[in-house]
């Protein structure tokens, strides 16, 4: 390993030693676990039972709304009966959420919006069998649907996916970012920087920061979202199982995002002359965080497929956040995943450049706050 | 009577034959191939001048008292041996060589700020220290052990070192720049605020190094003790060297002599006639005399003895102490 590569590795260690002894971030991650693993356990818990509400042409048999409650009733569900003039009217009121089904007798059939619900379309099935004489559990009724079968659900839970993933994406940064920060605040106002950068070149000293708190913000977002993915390919929430792969995209993308983002708190770190400065010196950065959050969801809400929303996922500020949250609505094709890729790392690589310059002329700046153009000229004249 | 005539004739002389041997700063400042140079070095932080055409030189073994006003230089020479403030001109050498980052990972530092991570356990910040100097794993943990164990801090080290009395940290603080066995030390106000008895170890860790081969630098304001301690000093005022050298040399090569008598009998308020002679300071029987180097003691000693009883006359150049002043103010 080369004299760099040793110190990187020793200073990341150190913050991952210090920071696992911390019993805010073992709290922190048990508490996540217990929020993504209780988040499927959610709609059960909440939704005790289910009122379908079913649409039938009039005059609705005598005894229908019976049956089909005594056949939910094993699913824990009730039912009312709508009774609608004319089967273009239930289509209207199908179409409009108004009721979740639409039961058309002389056809034999029952309409859903986009989805079968599988649990109502077997309780009609059989209580018009047994209206009619028959046994169950012949299949009597076909099914069909309004629209192209799995787009709701699927859009939804894409939307879903796509605005946690973007939000976590969000948190994980500016805390993981705040941390960062806090810990070069701290090595400047104690003066032990002094002592390290003796023996450490200050880039030496940021990157390996930045790899150690970054890795124990990665093993967090991975137990979280991994947890997730899981959960969701196993089919427990309501969402198609594909669309773990764009959770799990949540994962490099933090990487990346931290790499931009770290460099740039550590460096207002640096030019903050005491804790008490360590937020106001942070602003500059959690302020382009947010921005790049809010107008990568606008654009998204607005039109997942604009221009403006091509140009977020590839721009470096907002491709980490942007990307996955795409990828989730719409797909991303390979070139721009690529071209992301490619514009995100050649900014890390420019920001350690840059950073690292004003992070040492920082730390070894005692005194008041340095502003950043004081730092600059520093760094330019040595 | 207990006076020293004839011995102090001799010193007179041989003191005036040193006059031809005043070690001036220029002369003094050949390099030290075999440990620290500083030659030539200037640094400027915007109008004010911290350093100008600073030269001296530390060889290995050898310990030196880096001396000086408040705000005369002396921690931004520090910093500028570890890289902590770039230069404007000059160099700053090791064994002949421009100091690198190679060369400083063999170099012990003590800020004059103090500084340690305050969650951290003592003992592994020691080795955490010691392996950024180089140290593999098992030889950090065997030094940390070693210098807890010779600064009496065995039984803190797995405490917190916010959780040590200020004492143990600064002890702390040394163990960190001692901890690889360091080629060069420099040690910033090492001695500022410890207790007499921490003095003393503290003095006698730095003779040890010293012992051991590696070039010491310290600062301090404590003269008496550096006069004990050290072999060399360098006095520096407005970040240039005014006098450096061997101790005894320097005092010697003074232009003023100490001169200290106990008499008995003698009026109130008697002073010696003689010119170029002032009092430093007056006891209920003891006068601290400042001389001019050509006065002849004897002439002194002479009209002391004509108005009382002389107990003791002692004649010798100043002290540190007195020298730095002589040259500062």
């Amino acid at each position: 390993m080369t004299s760099s590569g040793r110190v990187i590795s020793l200073v990341a260690w150190r913050e991952i030693r210090e920071r696992l002894r911390s019993p805010a971030f073992l709290w922190s991650t048990v508490i996540m676990l217990v929020i993504v693993g209780g988040s499927s356990a959610l709609p059960q818990v909440l939704e005790t039972k289910t009122t379908y509400h079913v649409a039938v042409l009039a005059p609705a048999p005598r005894g229908l709304e019976n049956a089909l409650q005594r056949t939910t009733e094993p699913f824990g569900a009730n039912v009312r009966l709508q009774v609608v003039g004319s089967a273009a009217t239930g289509r209207e009121q199908l179409a409009a959420k108004e009721v979740d089904a639409l039961l058309l007798l002389r056809e034999d059939r029952i309409v859903f919006r986009a989805d079968v619900d599988p649990q109502l379309a077997a309780a009609a099935d059989t209580a018009v069998g047994a209206l009619r004489g028959h046994l169950p559990p012949a299949p009597e009724l076909t099914t069909t649907t309004l629209e192209r079968t799995g787009s709701e659900t699927s859009e939804d839970a894409e939307a879903l996916v796509a605005m946690l993933g973007a939000a976590l994406l969000l948190g994980s940064l500016a805390v993981y970012g705040q941390w960062v920060l806090a810990g070069v605040v701290e090595e400047k106002s104690n003066r032990v920087v002094e002592l390290i950068l003796s023996t450490v070149q200050p880039r030496d000293l940021l990157v390996g920061k930045v790899i150690g708190i970054g890795l124990l913000g990665l093993t967090q977002l991975a137990l979280i979202v991994g947890l997730a993915a899981s959960l969701l390919a196993a089919g427990v929430y309501d969402a198609p199982t594909s669309l773990g792969r764009s959770v799990a995209l949540v994962v490099p993308w933090f990487a990346l995002g931290y790499a931009l983002y770290a460099v740039a708190y550590a460096a207002a770190g640096a030019l903050a002359a005491q804790q008490q400065d360590a937020n106001s010196a942070g602003q500059p950065v959690t302020y382009t965080l947010l921005a790049a959050f809010f107008v990568g969801y606008a654009a998204l809400t607005a039109n997942a497929d604009s221009a403006i929303a091509h140009l977020l996922t590839v721009f470096p500020l907002t491709a980490p956040l942007v990307l996955p949250a795409r990828s989730a609505l719409v797909g991303v094709p390979l070139w721009e995943h690529a071209l992301a890729l490619v514009l995100v790392l050649g900014s890390i690589y420019l920001i350690v450049r840059l950073a690292s310059g004003v992070y040492a002329q920082g730390l070894l700046h005692a005194g008041s706050r340095l502003p950043i153009r004081a730092a600059w000229r520093l760094r330019q004249e040595s | 009577m207990p006076t020293e005539t004839s011995r102090i004739q001799e010193l007179a002389e041989r003191d005036s034959a040193r006059q031809e041997d005043h070690i001036s700063p220029t002369e003094a400042q050949s390099d030290n191939g075999d440990g620290l140079t500083l030659r030539g070095v200037s640094k400027r932080f915007g109008s004010v001048r911290a350093l100008a055409d600073l030269s001296f030189s530390v060889g290995r073994g050898r310990m030196l008292g880096f001396l000086g006003p408040n705000g005369a230089g002396k921690t931004t020479a520090m910093r500028a041996v570890f890289g902590l403030v770039e230069v404007d001109s000059g160099e700053v050498l090791w064994r002949g060589k421009p100091v690198r980052l190679e060369e400083r990972l063999r170099f012990g530092y003590m800020p004059e700020e103090r500084g340690l991570y305050p969650r951290m356990r003592v003992r592994e910040q020691l080795e955490y220290f010691g392996r950024l100097h180089g140290l593999d794993a098992h030889a950090a943990r065997a030094a940390a052990r070693r210098w807890l164990e010779r600064l009496g801090l065995a039984e803190r080290g797995e405490a917190k070192l916010e959780e040590l009395s200020h004492g143990n940290q600064q002890r702390a603080q040394l163990a960190a720049a001692l901890v690889h066995a360091p080629e060069l030390l420099v040690l910033d106000e090492p001695f500022a605020g410890l207790d007499p008895i921490a003095v003393r170890v503290l003095a006698e860790v730095l003779r040890g190094e010293a012992a051991r081969g590696a070039a010491v630098v310290f600062s301090s304001h404590q003269l008496e003790l550096v006069e004990d301690i050290c072999e060399e000093v360098v006095i520096i005022d407005h970040g240039r060297v005014v006098a450096t050298g061997d101790v005894d040399e320097l005092r010697r090569s003074s232009r003023r002599r100490r001169l200290t008598l106990e008499l008995e009998g003698a009026p109130t308020g008697w002073l010696p006639t003689v010119a170029g002679v002032e009092l430093c300071e007056r006891g209920t029987r003891n006068l601290l005399l400042l001389a001019d180097h050509d006065v002849d003691p004897e002439e002194i000693l002479t009209e002391a003895q004509r108005v009382g009883r002389v107990v003791t006359f002692a004649y010798g150049p100043p002290s540190l102490a007195e020298l730095f002043l002589e040259l500062i103010t």
